[in-house]
């Protein structure tokens, strides 16, 4: 019989009731999309900010003054390599050569450029980017160091160190914020002919991604494996991180809680109504010796069933939300996560028994008044 | 015609120097009588007089403000709120002028509903209590689908669906026509013949009549109690 009066309560006044679900699915609905967001913001942002450069270095230990030594071992890359550590998205090694152009120092550093691409994709650039990691012939020259050597893409650069030489294309000319800006960047084979140290690097720069646990987790793996060198986050970007995603998440929470109180005024006005429409019933049940419990169970359920639909709806227009954000936001449609779920209707459960509340006030009603009409 | 009362017998209903007042207005006045099982009362008096005042007391809708009523042994004057709910759902049969029927349920449903705040439903004995009072084709049937007559019925049949000690009925053919009013005083006379104690609220000399007394009140006070020549026939 409590399914049944059930049933035909939710029949009953389905103007009202339609207004406090449509309360409940939109604010289910926001909740729903920020909490797929929220779960996957970490995954989306981590990746945004792998394209920030490196976050992981791998240089030399400094002991004894050396910090100038280079790496004497390239195979340190492999060695890198063969850790299969999925978290590493690039891996690029440098070899720092002090060179001269005519009578102009320069440093020149030799990298990969496919990797460099990788970690540093907001690099300005004017000309062409130098696609191969092989490629001997060509060159990107800092904005600052392009100024000084009067050099644009196009050009050619004679460089000098000690009696070596090598002879350049300038590709592009790059402007970083950084040190490159005062650079030459070349292919590493190329620096290390013309530096005479062959297999030889300065330091490796790694782009790893997840949260900053998880990037010290990487470093503590790679430090252990890379014994006699120095591996260290580059912490200002990991604290960055960090600091970045409690903010998206404290903001996230927020907005999740003034929505579901906006939805709960929302339903709290619906239910305002509802609670003096049924005034007369609860005065006729108590008459017929319906306890208070026994008939604000009935309502309470009804207000809990519109709550778990409207969570469940909600859940359903929020997966399409959260894609739209997530394609609006980070350029990718994020995945609907499906422990959203409970989450979403449990507190839509929530909300539509607090906006309820005024149905608590039909405890009060004395029959004898209600059945003479007052 | 009536059904000989037992004077021997514990009465039913004892009310005994009843007051209610509300602010300053007194409703009921000392008012006492007994009421024994099985009788059929017609309470009677003009407008204001305290007769739904008693009504809603005796059917434990109201506290008294002096006085005591006691019914099948219990008194309901001290009763608290819960208690007061028991009383109503296990003893108390309603009958009200505006029939007061839930207007989303069916009829089965309203009556149902009785047996619901009572214990357990039973749908079978609820159809068969509308069977009783000639509903068994409407049983499905909203109030808004059914006649006033119709829904005085279904009314009778819901409060008489946990066996009650006490129908209390308040003026229950006032918004019926002549035709349904004879159908209902009809289920009322069954009803008092088959064992039923009945408190009639009305204004109609000739439901007065079919009481087997009437207690006429008049400004909250106990005017008389009176035996109908019908009844003493």
């Amino acid at each position: 019989m409590f399914l049944r009066i059930l049933w035909k309560l939710l029949g009953a006044s389905r103007g009202r009731l339609a207004v406090a679900l449509i309360a409940l699915t939109s604010g289910a609905a926001v909740c729903s999309a920020l909490l797929n967001v929220n779960l996957d913001a970490e995954r989306k942002l981590t990746q945004e900010f792998r394209t920030l450069g490196a976050n992981v270095v791998i240089a030399p230990m400094t002991s004894g003054g050396s910090s100038e030594a280079a790496l004497e071992d390239a195979h340190v890359l492999d060695r890198i390599a063969a850790l299969n550590l999925p978290r590493i998205i690039a891996t690029a090694p440098y070899l720092y050569v002090a060179a001269n152009s005519g009578s102009q120092p320069v440093i020149l550093a030799g990298t990969w450029f496919d990797q460099v691409a990788r970690m540093n994709s907001w690099w300005k650039l004017e000309g062409g980017w130098v696609t191969s990691r092989d490629d001997q012939d060509h060159c990107l020259v800092g904005f600052t160091a392009a100024r000084q050597l009067g050099l644009v893409p196009g050009s050619s650069v004679q460089l000098r160190s000690g009696d070596r030489n090598v002879s350049l294309t300038v590709a592009g000319i790059v402007t970083t914020g950084g040190a490159e800006d005062n650079q030459i960047l070349t292919n590493l084979d190329s620096a290390q002919s013309l530096a005479g140290l062959p297999g030889s690097l300065s330091l490796v720069q790694l782009s790893v991604s997840g949260t900053p646990r998880e990037i010290e987790g990487v470093t503590h793996t790679l430090a252990e494996n890379l014994p006699g060198l120095d591996v260290r986050p580059v912490r200002q970007i990991a604290a960055a991180e960090g600091t970045i995603l409690k903010r998206i998440q404290g903001l996230l929470f927020w907005t999740i809680a003034l929505i579901l109180i906006l939805s709960m005024l929302g339903v709290l006005a619906s239910m305002a109504a509802l609670a003096m429409e049924r005034r007369r019933d609860v005065g006729l049940m108590k008459a017929l010796g319906g306890t208070v419990p026994r008939i604000m169970r009935l309502f309470l359920a009804e207000a809990g069933t519109l709550g778990a639909l409207g969570g469940l709806l909600g859940f359903l227009v929020g997966v399409l939300l959260a894609r739209w954000m997530g394609e609006r936001i980070f350029g990718v449609a994020i995945s609907p996560r499906l422990e959203v779920l409970p989450i979403t209707i449990a507190l839509s459960i929530g909300v539509a028994l607090a906006g309820a509340s005024p149905l608590r006030l039909l405890g009060r009603v004395r029959p004898a008044e209600i059945l003479r009409g007052e | 015609m009536a059904r000989p009362v037992q004077s021997h017998v514990q009465p039913l209903v004892r009310v005994e120097q009843l007051e209610k007042s509300f602010g300053n207005v007194r409703a009921l006045d000392r008012v006492s009588f007994e009421v024994e099982a099985g009788e059929w009362i017609a309470i009677m008096g003009p407008s204001g007089s305290g007769k739904t005042t008693l009504i809603n007391i005796l059917g434990g809708l109201d506290h008294p403000t002096g006085g005591r009523v006691v019914v099948d042994g219990q008194e309901i004057g001290n009763l608290g709120e819960r208690e007061l709910t028991r009383y109503r759902a296990d003893k108390i049969g309603f009958v009200f002028q505006q029939f007061h029927l839930v207007p989303y349920l069916t009829a089965l449903e309203n009556v149902m509903l009785a047996q619901y705040f009572h214990s357990i439903t039973d749908e079978k004995e609820a159809s068969e209590a509308l069977a009783r009072v000639g509903l068994s084709d409407r049983l499905n049937h909203v109030p808004s689908e059914l006649s006033g007559g119709e829904q005085q019925r279904v009314a009778i049949a819901r409060a008489l669906i946990n066996q009650p000690k006490v129908l209390l009925a308040d003026e229950p053919t006032g918004n019926l026509d002549e035709a349904n009013e004879a159908v209902v005083l009809k289920l009322l006379h069954e009803l008092h013949h088959a064992g039923h104690t009945i408190l009639v609220v009305t204004h109609s000399q000739a439901i007065g009549n079919l009481a087997d007394r009437r207690v006429e009140l008049e400004h909250g006070r106990l005017a008389r109690i009176s035996v109908p020549s019908l009844a003493k026939e």
